[in-house]
């Protein structure tokens, strides 16, 4: 991973209390200079609390954070940097581009505050604003601008005096879905241009696979997983990240047996069936006979109308169709098992009937088994 | 079940103008056009009449308006009234500016608990004010003066407020919560990350106080010093009492003079009227025009937890400067007051000894031989004003509101304009337009006429309180009512009318605490027997002695605090600030 010498944003052992209510704990992160990490997780998981103590607009209770040099805050050292000495930049969610100032004022604003000499700042800004395309409306009030722009004001603004690090809140959720795109490939291309540090929330797991180079996945104020999207989605630590990074199926069972890297799952579906022995992979560190979660992906699962043969046989489940719902370059289709249900993601296009009986199957290596 | 449904007969074109709702819409907006506009007209006319010597014909001429100029006392109360005017801007916007900024943005202590009390010399009479103050701080008999003298051995006075810095004084308190309400709904409304985001990329605390927040509010800022300088420009009562008796006039108490008495000539007192109308039109017009389209902060209805500034030990100076202000403006006239009307006859002197009720016994007990007829006619026609007054404003003010947020068209744009008029306008310029209207009628010198100026004044208060409500309320709710089969005037009972009652409620009761103090228009339009609260105490004020006034000031006093401790639990805290 990335050493300490090489790391742009060090934090330790953060730790944010909102009254009697904590709001992140024990966070531990440790960014690389021209990284760009995501904070992801549901409302309330703590993602923006630790993104603004990171900014300086919230103080911390605990833990220490470190961005270039300097030890910006820490609460045994009894240090606090406020904002401004930080040498961040930051992006907000509802834009925050001042209404009473033009675009090209907005954007030099801080180097203005950096008291930047009349001919640099003229050409530092102006860089900026080509940057995210706006030059030729810089004299243009901010508030005449649409929402897409604006949003592309504050990015300028905030890389204009180039920051040690720049901190996206949820800079994209306040756009219409097309747009959302388009400014999500134009920060990630910008990004990788100008080299820069990046910390982004975000709560849209799309966002956070396309953009990021690492991933931490949050809940209930504790990270729950960091990772690179692709080991995010393909080895989930737990059921919440399986079921929060795209969609997953997730059946509670029995651990009943391990073999190398096999385990078999006991999982009751409370009809005919009653109980059903399923291998999956994973499960290392677990013990016989405790309670887990079998995760599968929807586009792992085979869906057939006759009973499949081979290796897959182990896993093969009978259900009935509930409906299908056509997605455009695919079909989903819910399977009622006993008492559960299974989303099953087809490519091809067969006649499937409701209440028609089907065999789904997947691999033991597309099934995970977490911990409860 | 199955009945044959009758074909409906299409209506003739005519009739079909004839529904409930243009029938009751075109009549109101009939009489709201009449009553705003019919004595702004007069007004406008009677201003070019001018009176003979012999003061019974009139003829056509500019002769008033050169006396605007030539008089003796017109011009130097034209300046008064400026200088009144931006003194009391100046200091009602420095106090309402900072109380505001330690409600909203600082971590002063307790401040949940000041705000109300804030807002309490808004809903209370400047006059009654400016009699309280006069009782504290005239040279001689000022009780604050004799302290003074008395516990420093000192000769002459500490406090003068019988000038027109006393005016600016109590004016200024009392208009504070104006520009208060103005910029801390501003600053409340703000997006704090308006401000986070100037820390994030560098600029210290003062350095974004000064470049974000500051310019950020400084719409707010101006609209509310520009309302308190017009409303201070047609206050009476203040400079009335503290000024004009030494020699101070002012355009309204100049005004007053040419309305009121033997030697009246209301031609003149319309053209002065006309100075102040005309102050009043372009300053309204252009925070209307070039100030409110400028508020940057109204525009997002999101609810934000502004940024709350840690002031250190400071915020015990902030505590303390709060708590003053509530002081100065709420306890110590109200004490005074109270202090005052225990006495027989006021000499500057507390002697337990001679304290009693009397006063108000004289004041309040109608039915006594002793009672002063121009205190009791006064309450009692106040209550009948205010109740009657408030009923028929809001059933103005509710459909009005209907008119102009429910329909639209022509007659919703004129409606709005006229329901702006009068909000800005002195009540004495008002009802020196009324005056000058009806004063050959036969309403002239009964309740009616007072009660049409009130209505006429006031009602675009109450408007503005459905209006707010009507504006969150979707027209669906409305239009559903109409699909379910109901008619237009079924469904303003059964729906309108029910989902905006916290709104009209809470217009009522602004509207009766209004007319119960008001002043301005009732000096002008009262006659013998046709007194108001108000009008009582300037009636003692000039013709009995201090304590009687302050009996009477009290009691009116402890009616309005009453109105307020019930308008605060109808309308809860927001109602004010939206």
């Amino acid at each position: 991973m990335i050493d300490a010498q090489s790391s742009m944003v060090e934090i330790t052992h953060l730790e944010k209390r909102f009254g009697a209510e904590i709001a992140v704990e024990d966070f531990n992160l440790s960014v690389g200079k021209g990284e760009f990490v995501t904070l992801l997780g549901p409302s309330g998981c703590g993602k923006t609390t630790t993104l603004r103590s990171i900014a300086g607009l919230e103080k911390l209770d605990a833990g220490e954070i470190r961005i270039g040099q300097n030890i910006v805050v820490s609460a045994d050292k009894n240090i606090f940097l406020d904002p401004e000495l930080r040498e961040i930049g930051m992006v907000f969610q509802s834009y925050a581009v001042w209404p009473h100032m033009t675009v090209f004022d907005n954007v030099a604003y801080g180097l203005r505050v950096r008291g930047t000499k009349a001919s640099d700042l003229k050409k530092k800004t102006t860089y900026a604003l080509e940057l995210v395309g706006l030059d030729h409306l810089a004299d243009r009030f901010a508030t005449k601008l649409s929402g897409g722009q604006q949003q592309r004001v504050a990015l300028a603004r905030a890389i204009c005096y180039e920051p040690n690090v720049i901190l996206f809140d949820e800079p994209l959720s306040n756009l219409d879905a097309k747009l959302r795109e388009q400014m999500r490939d134009e920060i990630v291309k910008l990004q990788k241009e100008v080299g820069i540090t990046s910390i982004f929330v975000t709560h849209d797991q799309s966002e956070a696979l396309v953009m990021s180079d690492r991933i931490v996945v949050m809940d209930k104020a504790v990270i729950q997983q960091i990772g690179d999207p692709k080991s995010i989605y393909s080895n989930p630590v737990n059921s919440f990240v399986a079921n929060f990074i795209g969609v997953a199926n997730l059946f509670q069972g029995k651990l009943i047996g391990v073999e190398g890297t096999e385990c078999q799952i006991e999982i009751n579906f409370g009809n005919a069936l009653a109980t059903k022995k399923l291998l999956s992979t994973g499960g290392d560190n677990l013990n016989l006979g405790q309670q887990v979660f079998l995760s599968v992906r929807p586009e792992d699962i085979k869906l057939s109308t006759k009973k499949s043969t081979g290796n897959v046989e182990a896993n093969c489940i009978e259900g009935i169709v509930l409906d299908t719902v056509y997605l455009g370059n695919f079909l989903e289709c819910r399977v009622k098992i006993g008492s559960h249900e299974m989303i099953v993601q087809i490519d091809h296009f067969e006649q499937l009937d409701k209440g028609q009986t089907v065999y789904v199957s997947f691999l033991p290596q597309h099934g995970l088994t977490l911990p409860n | 079940m199955a009945q044959a449904i009758a074909p409906v007969e299409p209506v003739q074109t005519w009739r079909r103008f004839l529904t409930q709702e243009t029938i009751v819409t075109v009549i109101v907006g009939l009489i709201v056009a009449v009553a705003v506009i019919l004595p702004l007209i007069t007004l406008v006319v009677s201003s070019f009449l001018v009176l003979d010597d012999l003061g019974f014909d009139t003829e056509w001429g500019l002769e008033n308006y050169i006396l605007l100029y030539t008089d003796r006392v017109i011009p130097k109360a034209i300046f008064n009234t400026f200088i009144i005017s931006s003194g009391t801007m100046i200091l009602a916007t420095f106090l309402g500016v900072s109380l505001a900024w330690i409600n909203a943005r600082t971590n002063c202590p307790w401040a949940d608990y000041l705000e109300p009390y804030n807002l309490i010399p808004f809903f209370l009479s400047p006059f009654v004010g400016a009699i309280a103050w006069h009782n504290l701080a005239s040279p001689r008999i000022g009780l604050l003066n004799v302290w003074y003298r008395d516990f420093f051995g000192a000769e002459g006075y500490l406090l003068n407020v019988d000038n027109l810095w006393g005016v600016i004084w109590v004016t200024g308190l009392f208009f504070t919560p104006l520009v208060y309400l103005f910029v801390i709904g501003s600053l409340r409304r703000m997006d704090p990350s308006l401000e986070d985001s100037a820390r994030t990329t560098g600029a210290g605390l003062l350095r974004t106080t000064l470049t974000i927040t500051l310019p950020l509010v400084t719409p707010a800022i101006l609209s509310g010093a520009i309302i308190v300088f017009v409303t201070s420009a047609g206050e009476f009562g203040v400079p009335f009492k503290l000024a004009a008796p030494y020699g101070w006039e002012t355009l309204t108490t100049q005004i007053f003079t040419k309305a009121v008495g033997d030697d009246a000539n209301h031609y003149l007192g319309a053209t002065m009227s006309m100075v102040l109308g005309v102050i009043t039109v372009i300053l309204i017009w252009v925070q209307r025009v070039y100030i409110a389209p400028r508020s940057y902060t109204t525009v997002t209805g999101k609810g934000f937890r502004p940024n709350v500034l840690d002031l250190g030990k400071w915020k015990w100076v902030a505590f303390g400067f709060n708590l003053s202000y509530i002081f100065v403006a709420v306890v110590l006239p109200i004490f005074c007051l109270f202090i005052v009307s225990l006495h027989p006859v006021w000499t500057a002197e507390i002697i337990p000894s001679d304290m009693s009720m009397n006063n108000y016994v004289k004041t309040l007990f109608w039915w006594r031989e002793d009672s002063i007829r121009a205190a009791t006619d006064g309450i009692i026609n106040s209550f009948i004003l205010a109740f009657s007054g408030a009923s028929i404003a809001m059933v103005l003010a509710l459909v009005v509101s209907y008119m102009i947020h429910r329909t639209k068209g022509f007659g919703s744009k004129v409606l709005d304009i006229l329901c702006v008029i009068p909000i800005g306008f002195p009540g004495i310029v008002l009802a020196m337009g009324v005056l000058v209207t009806y004063i050959q009628t036969p309403i002239y010198a009964t309740l009616w006429i007072l009660l049409l100026g009130y209505i006429t004044r006031f009602f675009p208060y109450g408007q503005r309180n459905i209006a707010s409500i009507m504006l969150a309320i979707s027209e669906e709710l409305d239009q559903s009512s109409r699909m379910s089969g109901a008619t237009w005037f079924t469904t303003l009972r059964r729906i309108t009318i029910p989902l905006l009652k916290p709104g009209i409620f809470a217009g009522w009761v602004l509207l009766f605490v209004i007319f119960l103090r008001e002043l301005s228009i009732s000096i002008i339009l009262y006659s013998t027997g046709t007194e108001t609260i108000s009008v009582g105490v300037y009636y003692l004020a000039n013709f009995e002695n201090e304590a009687l006034t302050s009996a009477l000031s009290m009691t009116q006093t402890v009616v309005l605090l009453i109105c307020i401790y019930i308008f605060r639990r109808v309308a809860g805290k927001e109602a004010l600030s939206a």
